[in-house]
């Protein structure tokens, strides 16, 4: 007897089973979605890989919350989130500074933490330069530091740090301080490299990595010796996914209270949801199209992009504007110069020398630069007769640093208007590099670049992109000029902030004019945050890009 | 076959075996390197300050991608290698590769491996049931069903799951193998497992089931037109048995070898799915490190799919054998 069909019984007893089964896996909400157990659970687009902040720059966070900064950014832009630092201060010379260290602060194990582990870890960094395993390959690194006559606890609280010549660089830097009592016996060969300095970690900050699971999560527990007293949270799980995907589905769900690196169709879907609150960070990205001025090796299709007049006829050829509404949904400021908005002590709006969107001003220009249409295909020569087809390669630098496709397809269009085909090349963040590496390392080649970057507020980092020492590095448009290597090197050595304001703005306005790069905009960074477990997040911008607040003051929410 | 021509045989098949590998290994360092992307200036990416040409040299000098590629590098990479050493990670800042992979491959062999167990039963059974009685209702919509399951790419089966049960009903975790943080029990932390497995293990199935069931079908569809299957029935076999006895052993020949070349791909996992999954298994891993350019990584996990694939082809050879007589002679 055949016993293979089978009844329709089974199958209905089957059905019933299989759709009870959601309701039987349902009986306790998602392990990570309770408010019960005051865990902050946050996720970002990143890929920490060690907790070793002398080895790594990818795992800034979650560090951050475990580390303090001597000052840092946070502490100058917000009075109210100091570094290990409570204030300082610098001498007429201009050379001198003192830091008065917290009193009586302790590391997470219950030491004392003074001037001296402060001290210990600039010396450390210092004592490596010129050796074999010097520390510059880390987040915690040694540039800088060769401008240093000497630094030194002159108390538990006092900390003096003398240079050779003006420079910002004592509060400017970013090193995180760590204690003696732990780095003192770890090698430069080992603390450049293999040293996984494996949690529970030992800090000064809110938040102390208890366990670190590369590619998956740390966890972090309160510092019960956190100078501004314990934190109200039971602790916090940081998550790193690869795409901003599971992130807004973990926001919706409940299973994320923070999440940051959205979308903007993420960040809008979940505006509407009545349990989230979304904002939008502006950081120190900026969004660029960069011209390849090589000539000789490397160099582009056409000696066009050689010439300024040809990058400048461009420049009228792009509306920011569009950009920012279009392709960013508006959670971008429109691009003007090197210097960005939330870079308030240095952005300018260089109005009576910024240019305009005009494509019939750019043909004017490309006309009068001698780059026409001579034979009527619609399609411009350049001064040899060649007609322009223009390679423009993109591609994401690193996951937050996303370039969105119709910013791409605008630009080629638009420059198709004024008779300068492009091709596209799509390359994935290796190749990007590859291609846009030094002319010694084989790169360039190409003719246009559509890239953006995201480094520190500070006027060295801010004149990068012309820095003629970083080309092939920040410098993807490969330009020199003296004038501006002059400048970048005096507001190297400036610490008056008008001054250093004046050195920064004259450069921009020179890298304006020359147009090795047009900024397109600068992106805002989009965060959203559940409402129902936690408060005391920020307002508009939730969390610091540059620090561990809000984290050392959220509470649980009152329960309704 | 005598004893010693089967010594012969499973010599040539195992030298035939390490020949591959050997292949493997030296394919690996080649491919990887001709990739464009310079791993040390890749590791300072992430770098939020400019970073100097010194820096992203002395990357190089740190992890030994400053000595000439050929005969240095690749003469200590095979050395290694046949010592067993699958070397450091660049990513992962030293961490023996082996380890690395140890710690990632239990993930992926358990949702590869019920995924592929459960599609096994499930396709095998459906596709022999609805080979057997072709142009039934149960065959149409199984064959319809699983051409589009075979034709469907899975991450966007992942991606609909994780909208469906995750996203919109709350039902089951949409990433990850287990919720961080928070000390429970063991009999909880297991529950909080599955329930995380459920949806990759069924995005991973569902496209396994259609393969099977397609296979199995076109296999089963063939055997009961032949002749013996004519005598059997002549001879009063009924139904069950003639399916058992003469149809479903033969039906699992191609089967069978479908079966052992998906299980070599256990290893490799579902690199997509786990993509969308965030699962920390080898796929995750392999895109870290291609992400990173970190070559030893790439080299080990390929090695690793090299040698699993290897090995399930001489378990299908064997199991041919015992399934095929003369196969044996």
């Amino acid at each position: 007897m055949n016993k293979w069909p089978l009844s329709r019984r089974a199958v209905a007893k089957a059905m019933l089973l299989a759709s009870a089964a959601p309701l039987v896996m349902n009986l306790e909400a998602l392990a990570g979605s309770s408010c019960a157990d005051g865990i902050v659970r946050i996720a970002g687009i990143a890929a920490p890989d060690t907790m070793n902040p002398f080895a790594t720059w990818s795992s800034s966070w979650p560090m951050y919350f475990t580390y303090d900064a001597l000052v840092g950014v946070d502490a100058q832009r917000h009075d109210d989130r100091r570094g290990f630092a409570k204030s300082w201060s610098v001498a007429k010379d201009n050379l001198t500074w003192t830091f008065k260290i917290w009193p009586s602060m302790k590391w997470s194990d219950g030491q004392p933490a003074t001037a001296r582990d402060a001290a210990f870890t600039y010396n450390y960094l210092r004592g490596s330069i010129g050796k074999p395993d010097e520390l510059n390959v880390g987040y915690n690194n040694t540039g800088g530091l060769e401008n240093i006559e000497s630094i030194a606890a002159l108390d538990d609280e006092t900390l003096q740090i003398v240079t050779k010549s003006r420079t910002r660089w004592p509060v400017d830097n970013y090193t995180l301080m760590v204690p003696e009592h732990i780095w003192k016996d770890v090698s430069y060969a080992e603390a450049r490299s293999t040293f996984q300095n494996k949690p529970p970690l030992v800090g000064t900050g809110p938040m102390i990595v208890s366990e670190f699971q590369p590619g998956q999560f740390a966890s972090l527990t309160p510092n019960k010796y956190f100078r501004a007293g314990r934190p109200a949270t039971a602790g916090m799980t940081y998550r790193f996914f690869n795409s901003a995907d599971p992130i807004a589905q973990g926001l919706k769900s409940g299973d994320l209270d923070y999440g940051m690196s959205l979308t903007a169709a993420q960040w809008e879907e979940l505006s509407n949801d009545p349990a989230i609150a979304v904002g939008e960070s502006r950081i120190e990205q900026r969004n660029y199209l960069a011209f390849n001025t090589l000539s000789g090796k490397g160099a582009g299709s056409t000696k066009a992009l050689q010439d300024p007049a040809f990058r400048d006829a461009i420049g009228y050829a792009i509306d920011q504007k569009t950009i920012v509404d279009r392709a960013f949904r508006g959670h971008a400021d429109p691009g003007v110069g090197l210097a960005m908005p939330v870079t308030a002590d240095y952005y300018s709006e260089l109005s009576e020398i910024r240019r305009h969107f005009d494509l019939a001003e750019a043909g004017r220009r490309l006309d009068a630069a001698g780059y026409r249409d001579t034979n009527g295909d619609g399609l411009r020569e350049d001064r040899d007769g060649n007609p322009f087809q223009l390679e423009l390669i993109t591609g994401t630098t690193s996951g937050v640093l996303e370039i969105p496709t119709a910013a791409i397809q605008l630009i080629a269009g638009w420059l198709e208007q004024i008779g300068i085909p492009v091709t596209v090349t799509q390359l994935d963040s290796g190749a990007l590099a590859a291609r846009t590496a030094a002319p010694a390392d084989g790169g360039g080649g190409w003719d246009l670049l559509v890239s953006a970057g995201w480094l520190g507020p500070s006027a060295h980092d801010l004149l990068s992109l012309g820095n003629s020492k970083l080309i092939g590095t920040s410098n993807t448009s490969y330009w020199k000029n003296d004038k501006f290597d002059k400048l970048l090197s005096e507001a190297d050595v400036t610490v008056d902030l008008k001054k250093s304001r004046e050195l920064v703005d004259q450069a921009s306005r020179l890298i304006y004019i020359e147009a090795p790069y047009i900024m397109l905009c600068y992106p805002f960074l989009l965060e959203a945050h559940r409402k129902d477990c936690f408060q005391g997040w920020g307002t508009n911008d939730a969390v610091s890009m540059w620090g561990y607040f809000p984290f050392d003051r959220l509470k649980p929410a009152p329960t309704p | 076959m005598n004893g010693g021509g089967t010594s012969r045989h499973i010599g040539r098949i195992i030298i035939r075996a390490i020949v591959t590998l050997l292949m493997v290994a030296i394919l690996n360092f080649i491919l990887f390197r001709v990739i464009p992307g310079d791993p040390a200036k890749l590791l300072l990416g992430g770098a939020r300050t400019s970073v100097t040409a010194e820096q992203i040299e002395a990357q190089r000098q740190n992890w030994g991608l400053d000595r000439p590629l050929f005969p240095d590098q690749l003469v200590d990479y095979l050395s290694a290698t046949v010592r067993g050493d699958l070397g450091y990670s660049f990513k992962f800042r030293g961490r023996h590769v082996a380890d690395l992979i140890l710690e990632h491959l239990p993930a992926t062999i358990i949702l590869v491996g019920i995924a592929q167990l459960t599609a096994i039963v499930i396709g095998v059974m459906l596709g022999i049931y609805a080979g057997w009685r072709r142009g039934g209702t149960l065959d149409n919509l199984a064959t319809g069903t699983s051409l589009l399951l075979y034709s469907t790419p899975s991450f966007w089966v992942a991606m609909i799951l994780v909208v469906i049960f995750s996203t919109s009903l709350g039902w089951l975790p949409g990433y990850g193998a287990y919720s961080p943080g928070g000390t429970i029990s063991f009999v909880d932390s297991l529950l909080d497992h599955l329930r995380h497995l459920a949806l990759p293990v069924t995005a991973v199935a569902l496209g396994l089931i259609g393969q099977y069931v397609v296979v199995a079908r076109a296999a089963m569809s063939d055997v009961v037109t032949e002749d013996y299957m004519v005598t059997a029935r002549a001879k009063g076999l009924t139904n069950g048995q003639m399916l058992m006895r003469h149809a479903f052993r033969n039906a699992m020949l191609p089967v069978v070898t479908l079966i052992a070349l998906n299980l070599g791909y256990v290893v490799a996992g579902a690199i997509t799915v786990e993509a969308v999954f965030a699962w920390p298994g080898i796929g995750g891993l392999t895109v870290e490190a291609l992400n990173a350019r970190d070559y030893p990584i790439l080299q080990g996990i390929f090695l690793l799919l090299g040698a699993s694939i290897v090995v399930a082809n001489l378990v299908a050879d064997l199991a041919y054998g015992l399934l095929d007589p003369r196969v044996r002679q």
